[in-house]
C-alpha cells in the first residue's frame, strides 16, 4: 500500500516535528511504503490560471517542476496525508500551492451534485482517501473552524483533523479511519 | 498629493499573467469609483509584486494606507496559494512594525461557479488576516458566476446584476471615505442567468478551447497518470 505525505518545510515546528513523527511511525506499522514530500517556498511555481491542464495537456500541469511528480504519486497511492499548518484559518502557502496545482486531476466541466451544489467531475475512476492535518500554535476557535468548513464544507472525500499537542486524539482518529482509496467522489 | 484624500491600496490577486481576469475588471471599476471620489490610489498586481521582488516597496504602501481592498478568484474553495504568500509574508514585514494604522479591509472574492455563497470562507481568511494585523475587517463582496463578467457584462441579461455590483463597489468606496462604525454585512452577488444554461456553455467552452488546442472531445478525459485500477 503506498501513501504520500505533503508537508511544509517553511514550519517545521516542534509541533510538526512530533506530528510527523507519529504520522509515519503509524502508516509505518499499518505496512504502508510512505513518499514523503517537503515543499519549501521556491519548491513549487504559483498556478497560473492558464487551463492547460484542461485544454492543452488534459491531466497534466504545464509547468515543469516538482508539481508532476506530486500528482502522479497522488493518483497512484491509497492514501494522501498533508500536514498543513494553519495560517489565518487556512492552509499555508506552500501546501496551497500543491492544493491549486492538482486541478489537472479533475475535468473541467461543471456538474450538479445531488444536494444542489456545483463541483467539477472526476478525471480519475478513484482517488486516495485524503486526510488534512493541520497544525499551529495557539489556534483560535475561530480559525479552527475556518480550516474546518474549507476542508470539508465542499468536499466529499476528505478527512481533516487538527493536532494541538494531543498525540493521543490523533492516533486514535487515524485508527478509525479507513486508509484505502475513496472511489470517485469528490 | 491631497494630503486629506484617504490612501488606498488595491490588491489584485488573480494568479493570470497576462491574459484579462475577473479580478483585474473589479479592480478596473473599483480604481475608477475611486477616482471619482478622489481616493489616493496605489495598485498592487500581487503576481508582478512577488516575481519581479518589490514586495517592500508594496507592503510599505500598505503599511501607510487608510484602507486595504483584496480582489481574487476562489481558488479549491479559498485563497490562492499565491495570494497566501503576499500575506504571510506581508504579516513577518509589518509584525513589529509601530507605525502600523487601523486600516480598514475589504475582499473582494468572484468564484466561477454560480453559488456566491461558496466565497464566504475565502472572506473569512481575509477576516482573519484581518485580526492577525489588527486590522478592522469591514466586509466582502462575494461573486457568483463570475465567468460571466468579463464576456458577457454588456449584454442585456445582465444588466441587473451590474447595477448590483456596482452598487457593492460604491458601498466599499462610501465606506473608506465615511468610516462608519457600523457593521455592515458581506454582500452577495449572484448572476441573473439560468445555472444550467451557465453549465451548458461553460461545458461547451471548455471543448471549443480544446479544438483551438488539436485535441479532440475525448482528450479532455486522458488519464495520464493512471497506473492501475483497484
Amino acid at each position: 500500500m503506498q501513501a504520500i505525505l505533503i508537508s511544509d518545510k517553511e514550519y517545521q515546528t516542534e509541533a510538526y516535528k512530533r506530528l510527523n513523527q507519529l504520522v509515519t511511525i503509524f502508516l509505518t506499522e499499518k505496512g504502508m511504503k510512505l513518499t514523503e514530500t517537503q515543499l519549501d517556498r521556491n519548491d513549487l511555481a504559483f498556478c497560473k490560471g492558464c487551463f492547460g491542464c484542461w485544454i492543452k495537456k488534459p491531466g497534466e500541469c504545464v509547468i515543469s517542476d516538482a508539481m508532476a511528480q506530486i500528482n502522479h504519486g497522488f493518483i497512484n497511492s491509497q492514501l494522501a496525508i498533508y500536514l498543513c499548518p494553519v495560517i489565518f484559518g487556512q492552509f499555508s502557502s506552500n501546501i496551497k500551492n500543491a492544493l491549486d496545482r492538482c486541478i489537472p486531476n479533475i475535468l473541467p466541466f461543471f456538474e450538479t451534485r445531488p444536494d444542489g451544489s456545483t463541483m467539477h467531475p472526476a478525471r480519475y475512476r478513484s482517488y486516495p482517501k485524503q486526510i488534512i492535518i493541520g497544525y499551529g500554535d495557539d489556534l483560535s476557535e475561530e480559525d479552527r473552524n475556518l480550516f474546518i468548513d474549507i476542508t470539508k464544507k465542499h468536499r466529499r472525500n476528505v478527512e481533516v483533523l487538527i493536532y494541538q499537542g494531543n498525540d493521543a486524539e490523533i492516533s486514535q482518529a487515524l485508527s478509525q479511519m479507513e486508509l484505502k482509496k475513496a472511489g470517485d467522489e469528490l | 498629493m491631497n494630503q486629506d484624500a484617504k490612501q488606498v491600496v488595491l490588491i489584485k490577486s488573480s494568479p493570470k499573467m497576462t491574459e484579462e481576469s475577473t479580478s483585474g475588471l473589479l479592480t478596473d471599476k473599483l480604481e475608477n469609483l475611486m477616482k471619482t471620489e478622489r481616493l489616493e490610489i496605489y495598485r498592487i498586481n500581487v503576481r508582478k509584486s512577488l516575481i519581479q521582488g518589490k514586495t517592500e516597496a508594496d507592503f510599505e504602501a500598505m503599511l501607510k494606507a487608510d484602507a486595504l481592498v483584496f480582489v481574487f478568484p476562489l481558488y479549491v474553495f479559498c485563497l490562492p496559494g499565491m495570494l497566501m504568500r503576499f500575506l504571510q509574508d506581508y504579516y513577518a514585514f509589518g509584525l513589529n512594525r509601530p507605525d502600523r494604522k487601523k486600516t480598514r479591509v475589504y475582499a473582494v472574492v468572484n468564484c466561477g461557479f454560480t453559488e456566491a455563497g461558496i466565497n464566504q470562507e475565502a472572506v473569512r481568511v481575509i477576516k482573519s488576516f484581518s485580526q492577525k494585523t489588527n486590522y478592522d475587517f469591514r466586509f466582502g463582496i462575494m461573486i457568483g458566476g463570475g465567468g460571466l463578467l468579463l464576456g458577457a457584462q454588456e449584454a442585456p441579461f445582465m444588466k441587473k446584476t451590474m447595477t448590483e455590483l456596482g452598487n457593492s463597489l460604491k458601498q466599499i468606496v462610501y465606506d473608506i471615505k465615511n468610516c462608519p462604525d457600523d457593521r455592515v454585512e458581506n454582500i452577495s452577488i449572484t448572476m441573473n442567468f439560468p445555472r444550467r444554461l451557465y453549465h451548458f456553455m461553460g461545458n461547451r467552452g471548455w471543448f471549443s478551447m480544446a479544438k483551438k488546442n488539436g485535441l479532440q472531445k475525448k482528450d479532455l478525459y486522458r488519464k495520464p497518470y493512471e497506473r492501475y485500477t483497484d
